[in-house]
C-alpha cells in the first residue's frame, strides 16, 4: 500500500521546491519511484487537472484519502489580524487549510526555514505577520502549540534551510517512507542532518586555522572574523554534501548566512561580523572566549607562508 | 458530466492553476462556453519592500533572491546593478562575464522546465484521449513517465551546476556584490562549465530540436521553419512533437493578448557596460515594440508606471513611476478590486514581456516572420522559449571563451567601505526567464529608504489599470472557447505558454504604516 505525500505551499518563494528538484542523492524522482510513494499533489509537478487540488483536500479532510506525509513549504501568513487572508486558496486562508490538514497527517514536515520558523518573510517588521508551523523564530509555539503532535506522535519535523538542502529533504522523505526512527534536536530538526556545522569541510579551512581573515569580499581567505560568515555556528551539511554536487557558498566566497537557524535572517548587516573588540561576538559553538583568543594568536604565528600569501586556492 | 443547459448561460468560474510558479487564480465570466471577461488574481502578499527598509543596502543581495526560488539569480543581478548605479561603481569585465554566465544557466534551466515540466504535461489530459497524436504525446510528455519529462529534470538540474561552480549553490546564493563577483575564474572552473554546456547542448540538439544548433538558428522564415519541422529528426524532437500537437489543437490561433512588447535586453556587454549608460549596452538588444505600428524604439525606463485602481492597495490617480509610487496594502475583497498585483504600464500601454518579446526586439528573423504570418499566440511563445535556449548556449560558450582568455583579470573592484553607506538612487534592469525584471532602490542615511520591484509576471499578469484596460493575460483569454468549465484545459495551455510566476509578483508594497482591512 502506497504512502501518500502532499506538498502544500503557503507563503513561499518556491525555493525548497526548486531545491528538491536539484536533489541527487537520492533524487526526488528516485524517491517517488523506489519508496512506494503516491505524490497526491505538488504545485509544480502534479499531473492532476487544474482545479482538482480541492478534491484532494476534501478527500483528505473527509478521511477518504489517508495522508501519510504532509510537507509544508512557506511561512504561515497570519495577516491581517490573524485571519490569514493575505495568503488564500480559493477564498480560504491557507492558514486554516493547514490547521485542518495537520490533524490528518501521520508526519508533518516543515520544508525550509520559512515553514519551520517563519524565515525571511518574518524578518522585521514582518509585514504579513508570518510565523512557522510550530515556532515563531526562536520561540516555541507557532501555528501549532509546542505540545502538538502528529498522528505518529512527532512534532513538526523542521527541515530547516533557506532553501533546505536538497538531499536532506529527499533523505528525510525516505526515512519517513520507511518509518525509520527519527532523533530531533532542540529545534525539532532531524539530528542526522544537523549534527555537523557548515564550517566542517569548507575549503578555506587553512585560512581559518591560521587566522588569515579577509577584510573584503572576493578574496580567498576566511570570512568568519570580518565578513559575516556564520559557518562555525550553523548546523547544516553544506560542506559535507555539496550543493548541486559541486560546491557551497563558503567555498565560492559567499559567507554562510546561518539559514538553518530560527533567527535567519539576522537583523543586522549580513556581510559584517558583530564583534566584541577584535573578536567575533558569536564564537564557534561551545568555544570559550579566552581560550579562543589564545589559540588564535598562536595560530597566526604558526601560519606558513603559502597560506599567508594566499597561494592556496579554495 | 456532460454539457447541461446551465453551461449555455453565463456563469463565473474561479479556477486555480498549478504547474506555474506560485499562486495564480483566475476568475472568468463564461457565456455559452466562451470567456467574456477574465480577472487575474495574485493571492499572496509578503511585503518584501518593508522587510528591506532600513537595512544595510547590501542585504538586498541576500533578501531579494528570496522573492523567487526559480529566478533568484535574476533578482540578485538586478539588485546588484541597482546598487552599482546608485553608487556609480565600475565593474570589471570578468565579473560581468560570470554574472551573465550564471543568469544564462538559470535561464536555460527555466526555459526547459517551463516547457517540459509545466506546459506539455497538459497535452496528456484525458480530453485528448481520442486525438491521433495522443499516444506519442503521452510517451513523450507524461509526468515522471514521459521521456522528455524525465530527461528535462535531469539535464536542467545539470545546467544549474554552472551556478554552483561560480556561486556556491543554486537556488539562493549571493555571489554578485557591488563591484563584481566573489569567485575568481580559474581554468578548472571554466573547464567544468564547458563540460556542462557540452553535455546539455548535445542533449538539446539530439532530443529537443533534432538538429544542430547552427541549422536551427539559421532558420529565418516561417516557410523555412515549417519545412524543417517536417524532416524526420526535428519532427520527433521535443519541439517537433510539441509543434505538431499544439498546432493541431489550434494553439497557434489562441492567446494573442496585447500586441505591444517590452524587453530590457539581456547580458550586459562585459567590455562596455557601465551603470546608467545612455545607449543600450547588451548583447541582446533592449527596446519597446509597438504592436500597432511595428516600430521598435529604444527603451526608456522613465516610461514605466504602475497603477493600483483594481488592486488591493490604497488608491492614487493614474500610474506612478516606481520611485514615486506609494503603496499601502488595502485588502478589499468585496469590491471591484481583485488582486495583490499592481498594473505596470509602459508609455501607458499594456505590454507583454518574455522570450517572444526578447527575440523579436533583438531582431530574430524567424520570430519576426512567424509573428507577421500568424500574429502572437500561445504556440509561438512556446517556440520562442525553446529557440532562446539555442541562442543562450552560444552566449554561454562565448562567455566561457572570454573568461578562458582573461583568467588573470580581476573579478571584483572592491569599493572602499565608506561607499556602502552612501546616499543614492539607482535601478537595475535585467531580462529574467519570464521577461523584464526591474529593481529600483533609494538609499538615505546609509540605509535602504525605498525599494520597488516590477517582475515580468507583474507586467504579464497585470490587472486592469485606471483606464480599465485589461492586462496581457486577461486579454489573451477573452474569446477563448472552453469545452468544459469544470476542466478548462484550454486555459491551461494559454496561460502556461506565458510561463507565469506569481511568487515574484505580489511581494512589494510601499512605505505606508497603516493597513486597512475590510472583511
Amino acid at each position: 500500500m502506497k504512502k501518500t505525500v502532499l506538498w502544500f505551499q503557503t507563503g513561499a518563494c518556491g525555493g525548497d521546491t526548486m531545491a528538491i528538484l536539484c536533489a541527487d542523492k537520492p533524487s526526488f524522482q528516485s524517491v517517488i519511484d523506489n519508496y512506494n510513494l503516491d505524490l497526491l499533489w505538488h504545485p509544480s509537478l502534479s499531473t492532476i487537472k487544474m482545479g482538482r487540488l480541492d478534491q484532494v483536500l476534501e478527500g483528505i479532510l473527509n478521511d477518504e484519502i489517508p495522508l501519510d506525509i504532509l510537507c509544508v513549504e512557506g511561512s504561515i501568513v497570519t495577516a491581517p489580524s490573524g485571519t490569514g487572508f493575505f495568503d488564500t486558496y480559493k477564498g480560504q486562508s491557507k492558514l486554516h487549510i493547514v490547521e485542518k490538514l495537520v490533524e490528518k497527517a501521520n508526519y508533518v514536515v516543515a520544508m525550509g526555514t520559512c515553514a519551520a520558523f517563519g524565515g525571511v518573510h518574518a524578518a522585521y517588521p514582518n509585514p504579513s505577520d508570518c510565523i512557522g508551523l510550530q515556532f515563531e523564530k526562536t520561540e516555541p509555539n507557532g501555528l501549532l502549540e509546542e505540545e502538538w503532535r502528529s498522528r505518529k506522535g512527532l512534532p513538526v519535523i523542521n527541515v530547516a534551510g533557506c532553501p533546505a538542502h536538497p538531499n536532506t529533504m529527499t533523505r528525510l522523505l525516505v526515512m519517513l517512507a520507511q518509518d525509520i526512527d527519527l532523533s530531533l534536536d532542540y529545534l525539532n530538526r532531524p539530528e542526522e542532518f544537523f549534527n555537523t556545522v557548515v564550517h566542517q569541510g569548507c575549503t578555506r579551512n587553512e585560512y581559518h586555522e591560521y587566522d588569515i581573515e579577509d577584510k573584503e569580499l572576493g578574496g580567498l581567505g576566511c570570512m568568519f572574523f570580518n565578513l559575516g560568515c556564520q559557518g562555525p555556528i550553523t548546523p547544516a551539511i553544506c560542506n559535507k554534501d555539496l550543493w548541486n554536487g559541486r560546491s557551497s557558498k563558503t567555498r565560492a566566497g559567499v559567507p554562510c548566512f546561518g539559514c538553518t537557524s530560527p533567527s535567519f535572517p539576522k537583523d543586522q548587516d549580513l556581510f559584517s561580523t558583530e564583534k566584541i573588540g577584535d573578536i567575533p561576538l558569536n564564537l564557534p559553538l561551545g568555544v570559550e572566549r579566552h581560550k579562543y583568543m589564545a589559540y588564535k594568536s598562536l595560530a597566526r604565528e604558526a601560519a606558513p607562508q603559502r597560506v599567508k600569501k594566499y597561494k592556496m586556492k579554495p | 458530466m456532460g454539457k447541461e443547459n446551465k453551461f449555455m448561460t453565463s456563469q463565473t468560474v474561479r479556477i486555480d492553476l498549478n504547474r506555474v510558479e506560485g499562486d495564480l487564480e483566475f476568475e472568468l465570466d463564461i457565456e455559452n462556453n466562451v470567456i467574456t471577461d477574465a480577472r487575474c488574481i495574485g493571492t499572496l502578499y509578503r511585503g518584501f519592500e518593508q522587510i528591506l527598509l532600513n537595512r544595510a543596502p547590501r542585504d538586498a543581495m541576500v533578501i531579494t533572491p528570496r522573492v523567487c526560488g526559480i529566478c533568484g539569480t535574476a533578482h540578485l543581478y538586478s539588485a546588484v546593478l541597482a546598487l552599482e548605479h546608485a553608487w556609480q561603481l565600475p565593474v570589471p569585465p570578468n565579473a560581468t562575464r560570470i554574472r551573465n554566465l550564471c543568469l544564462m544557466a538559470e535561464g536555460v534551466q527555466n526555459d526547459l522546465r517551463q516547457t517540459f515540466l509545466f506546459f506539455t504535461v497538459d497535452f496528456c489530459d484525458d480530453l485528448y484521449q481520442k486525438h491521433e497524436l495522443y499516444d506519442e504525446v503521452v510517451s513523450a510528455f507524461a509526468p515522471f513517465e514521459g521521456a522528455f519529462h524525465r530527461e528535462t529534470l535531469e539535464f536542467s538540474k545539470k545546467m544549474l551546476e554552472i551556478v554552483a561552480i561560480f556561486g556556491g549553490q543554486w537556488p539562493h546564493s549571493s555571489y554578485m556584490l557591488p563591484g563584481g563577483v566573489v569567485t575568481e575564474p580559474t581554468s578548472q572552473r571554466v573547464i567544468d562549465c564547458l563540460d556542462i554546456v557540452n553535455t546539455v547542448s548535445q542533449w538539446y540538439e539530439q532530443r529537443i530540436i533534432g538538429d544542430t544548433l547552427d541549422n536551427f538558428l539559421a532558420l529565418d522564415s516561417a516557410e523555412a521553419f515549417f519545412t524543417w519541422v517536417e524532416k524526420e529528426k526535428p519532427a520527433h524532437s521535443g519541439l517537433g512533437i510539441l509543434t505538431r500537437f499544439a498546432r493541431s489543437i489550434s494553439l497557434h490561433q489562441r492567446g494573442v493578448g496585447t500586441p505591444h512588447m517590452l524587453s530590457f535586453g539581456a547580458y550586459c556587454d562585459p567590455e562596455t557596460w557601465v551603470a546608467g549608460a545612455q545607449s543600450d549596452q547588451h548583447w541582446v538588444k533592449s527596446g519597446f515594440y509597438n504592436g500597432e505600428t511595428g516600430i521598435i524604439s529604444a527603451l526608456n525606463q522613465n516610461e514605466i508606471t504602475e497603477h493600483v485602481r483594481y488592486s488591493w492597495f490604497q488608491d492614487y490617480e493614474g500610474g506612478k513611476h516606481p520611485w514615486q509610487g506609494e503603496t499601502v496594502p488595502d485588502y478589499q475583497p468585496q469590491t471591484d478590486r481583485y488582486t495583490w498585483a499592481k498594473a505596470p504600464r509602459y508609455a501607458d500601454k499594456v505590454v507583454q514581456t518574455g522570450p517572444l518579446a526578447e527575440l523579436l526586439i533583438d531582431g530574430d528573423a524567424l520570430m519576426n516572420d512567424l509573428l507577421k504570418q500568424e500574429g502572437g499566440n500561445a504556440w509561438l511563445r512556446q517556440c520562442a522559449r525553446i529557440r532562446r535556449v539555442a541562442y543562450t548556449f552560444a552566449h554561454i560558450r562565448r562567455s566561457l571563451e572570454e573568461l578562458l582568455h582573461n583568467l588573470n583579470e580581476p573579478h571584483i573592484i572592491a569599493p572602499s567601505p565608506s561607499v556602502y553607506t552612501q546616499d543614492g538612487e539607482g535601478y537595475g534592469l535585467v531580462t529574467a526567464a519570464r521577461g523584464a525584471l526591474g529593481h529600483w532602490v533609494r538609499i538615505r542615511d546609509g540605509v535602504i529608504d525605498k525599494y520597488q520591484i516590477i517582475t515580468p509576471t507583474a507586467w504579464n499578469a497585470s490587472p486592469k489599470d485606471s483606464q480599465g484596460v485589461r492586462g496581457h493575460w486577461e486579454q489573451s483569454l477573452i474569446g477563448l472557447a472552453v469545452d468544459d468549465p469544470e476542466n478548462p484545459v484550454e486555459i491551461g495551455h494559454v496561460i502556461r505558454s506565458h510561463d507565469p510566476c506569481l511568487v515574484c509578483t505580489v511581494h512589494f508594497v510601499g512605505t505606508g504604516k497603516k493597513i486597512t482591512y475590510r472583511p
